[in-house]
């Protein structure tokens, strides 16, 4: 694997003196850089005498793209509007500086690049397509929105041409969650996010408290933890999506992908009212009685960090939250971080795995988000010129080695094999650890449901967790939302 | 002769009357169309189409949106939502404006501090007084919260956002600590329209504060008080921005309005059909509210 990123990197730097052929047979239809070289070294194509280039300082002053099996790009002036919602560093200059280099290398292309704030960025771009004025490039966090943008005509299909021409060599699982129905529709560009468990080693070490291995275990330790005065859990569920992993990770140790997969079609007996939903929502209003959560618990919010204010304070021990934390807790204090945070993987459900229920089932995403391409003349056709900028843009820019430096730096594991070597942070290499040991990867349900059913859900989330309604009940809500999302 | 040029003057006058009501009222005009009419028409229209919102082909589907409106339950739970909020701010924010109004009234200019004082919450930007009351109330090291920590010895949790029903009243008192100040100066300005002279001529009749109040002032008021009424139940009725910031509806929609439901399906589930025929749905009924509310208020003030 890492020969492999070699030879990305070196292709690069070393590139071979002439622009990639766009034509057809120029070069045969090679994922990894490597093997693009000798195909593209065979068709040299000259767009203008200024693009042409010289085949002795090509090294120097080259484009980053030579060398590459490339789109060739158009030398008129062009702008591409790119959204993302990197607003605050360090993302909002790796992106930054990713679109400095494109420019660089294309000065007649200007991307007019801009933030959105994450909270309204979903509306922002709903607001956005229904008036016209899509931006050429979105970002998105993949799933059923992707699945709509698709659907109505704002993304395009780029299965051929991710066949076709060099691109990063992403793991499976995040070219799996960038395909719908078949078909190739966003470029991966942010990191792998897993999910597990964060707990405060010093607390543990001080109660003599080992990691659990099985549900039952978590729950002695959170008995012993209560003994104590210390919160088992901390989380904030007016943000529900934070709710719903403890939901999720249950009802996957209960029973794998399979009930969830049965539930999401509703056929064959599949309803979330199903034995693992059951389970999973008992365990939680039981854990909720106990006092596992924090008080409250229904009005913390995880966009203040509410919840790691009470990691950070010693009142809670341990929190299951998103691979992300380990970035945010280390900005806050990384001494702290260092000297108090572990991280463990969902305990093990005996009873199902007795049954042969997989037990490495894990929750996240292989993509964080993805680059969708909107890139279509007037009269719906594809504008494959404005396309190859977008797509080498993506591709080679965002996703070069600089780029992924960076976000290894910021503590972001790309999307790109060979990425889960060499990681420093021991809790970030066991959570990706994890994820690449899994027989499966269960997408976060707030973001693989149809919108509809996802409002539906997190506010079930809020009524579970808020003892309002029964496990039972939630599940017939979520299943006639179920159904009536699948029916349109 | 002098008639017919008198005529003809006046004739001038009222076409050129005409003319410059014309030229003053066109942008207005122009954009109450643009921004408000056209709109109206266009929820309308929507209303009987399936759409996702960003989809180019629309389905048209008659009147099937308006059918699932009447049936739906969280619509109708969201109104109804809306009915406690709206009688809530009129009992609140306009009672209570008036009892500050009355107060500064009496104060005079040596009582201006608080008018400023008191005038400051509804400067304020409503995701501001969100946000700020969002923290305030937190569980977890808020203002309430701790403070009961404090007074308690021991920790203790007020969780005034995370449940119901605690969650809608808290909105209602965040609502009416943002607007009563302006129902406040809307009754100073009432107050201060109030002749001095009737002032003056009850005192010589031997009239007591309170009796001048009582009869005389309250009374002189009451068109000030069916404004304000009505202002505050349309606003209740269309209220989004704060509770949206608050609690989005939440917990588990007991905070949900018209409103936030219109936008969370409109923007949030791709449902713009029918976050469309829901926006007209409140449009309706605000209308026909606000109507009902002023004929009832008309009789009231005829004897």
């Amino acid at each position: 694997m890492k020969k492999k990123v070699l030879a990305i990197f070196l292709s690069t730097v070393l590139s071979v003196s002439t622009l990639a052929g766009c034509g057809g047979g120029a070069a045969p239809a090679a994922p990894a850089a490597g093997g693009a070289d000798a195909g593209a070294a065979e068709t040299k194509q000259e767009e203008s005498t200024e693009a042409a280039p010289d085949e002795t300082a090509e090294a120097k002053s080259g484009k980053q793209t030579d060398g590459k099996n490339v789109p060739e790009l158009t030398t008129e002036p062009m702008t591409i509007t790119l959204w993302d919602i990197s607003t605050e560093d360090p993302n909002k200059t790796i992106a930054e500086e990713a679109v400095a280099r494109f420019t660089a290398d294309y000065p007649n292309i200007t991307v007019n690049h801009v933030h959105q704030q994450n909270d309204n960025y979903k509306q922002q771009l709903v607001v956005a397509m229904s008036s016209g004025q899509c931006p050429d490039i979105y970002v998105h966090w993949g799933g059923g929105p992707m699945a709509e943008y698709y659907k109505s005509g704002h993304a395009c299909d780029i299965t051929d041409m991710y066949a076709k021409y060099d691109h990063p060599e992403y793991v499976e699982a995040a070219v799996a969650q960038s395909t719908y129905d078949g078909k190739m529709l966003a470029i991966p560009f942010s990191g792998l996010t897993g999910c597990d468990i964060f707990y405060n080693k010093t607390i543990f070490k001080d109660l003599g408290i080992e990691v659990p291995q099985t549900i039952d275990e978590l729950e002695a330790v959170c008995e012993k933890l209560k003994e104590n005065g210390i919160i088992p859990f901390s989380l904030a569920n007016a943000s529900k999506w934070t709710g719903s992993m403890y939901y999720m990770y249950l009802v996957a140790r209960h029973s794998g992908n399979a009930e969830f997969d049965a539930a999401y079609t509703q056929e064959n007996g599949g309803s979330f009212t199903s034995p693992a939903f059951i389970y999973a929502g008992e365990k939680i209003q039981d854990w909720v009685k106990k006092g596992y959560f924090p008080d409250g618990v229904n009005s913390l919010t995880a966009d203040d960090n509410q919840d790691r204010a009470l990691l950070y304070d010693g009142s809670a021990a341990m929190m299951l939250h998103g691979s992300w934390q380990v970035g945010g807790i280390k900005a806050d204090n990384e001494e702290w971080y260092n000297e108090n945070i572990g991280v463990f993987r969902f305990p093990e459900d005996t009873e199902a795995k007795a049954a042969g229920v997989p037990q490495n089932v894990e929750i996240g995403t292989a993509i964080g988000m993805g680059m969708t391409f909107n890139c279509f003349k007037e009269d719906g056709s594809v504008d494959q010129d404005k396309l190859d900028a977008c797509f080498v843009l993506a591709t080679q820019y965002f996703n070069d080695d600089t780029y992924n430096a960076e976000q290894v730096a910021a503590g972001t594991v790309p999307s790109i094999k060979g990425f889960n070597e060499n990681i420093d942070d021991p809790n970030n290499k066991y959570i990706i650890d994890e994820f690449f040991k899994a027989s499966n990867v269960q997408l976060w349900y707030d973001q693989y449901l149809p919108a509809s059913v996802t409002e539906v859900h997190k506010d079930c989330m809020t009524e579970l967790f808020g003892l309002e309604k029964t496990p039972q009940e939630i599940g017939e809500e979520q299943d006639a939302a179920m159904q009536k999302a699948l029916a349109e | 002769m002098e008639k017919g040029r008198n005529t003809g003057l006046a004739r001038t006058r009222a076409r050129s009357t005409a003319g410059a009501a014309t030229v003053f009222l066109l942008p207005a005009l122009i954009l109450i169309i643009v921004f408000i009419v056209y709109p109206v028409i266009d929820t309308f229209v929507i209303s009987g189409f399936k759409w996702n919102g960003i989809s180019s082909d629309r389905t048209l589907i008659g009147l099937d949106n308006w059918n699932t409106l009447i049936h739906d339950e969280m619509f109708w739970k969201s109104f109804g939502h809306n009915l406690t909020v709206m009688v809530f701010s009129i009992l609140l924010q306009i009672p209570l404006g008036m009892l500050l109004a009355t107060f500064l009234d009496a104060g005079g200019k040596k009582f201006n501090i608080f008018k400023i004082i008191w005038f400051l919450p509804y400067l304020m930007s409503s995701v501001a007084i969100a946000f700020l009351f969002v923290y305030a109330l937190a569980t977890n090291g808020g203002l309430i919260s701790s403070l009961a920590t404090l007074i308690n010895g021991k920790k203790t949790t007020i969780d005034l956002l995370g449940k119901s029903p605690n969650a809608l009243f808290t909105i209602i008192g965040v609502m009416a600590w943002q607007f009563t100040p302006f129902y406040m100066v809307y009754f100073v300005a009432g107050y201060g329209n109030i002749d001095t002279t009737i002032y003056e001529a009850a005192v010589i009749d031997g009239a007591t504060r309170g009796q001048y109040l009582r009869y005389i002032a309250i009374p002189l008021l009451g068109p000030i008080f069916k404004t304000a009424c009505t202002m505050s139940l349309i606003g209740s009725l269309k209220y989004f921005d704060m509770i949206w910031n608050m609690t989005q509806g939440g917990p588990a929609g007991t905070t949900e309005l018209m409103a936030t439901y219109m936008y969370k399906l409109s923007f949030q589930q791709f449902n713009m059909g029918y976050g469309s025929t829901v926006a007209a749905g409140m449009f309706i009924l605000i209308t026909a509210i606000a109507l009902l509310f002023n004929k009832v208020f008309r009789v009231k003030e005829d004897y």
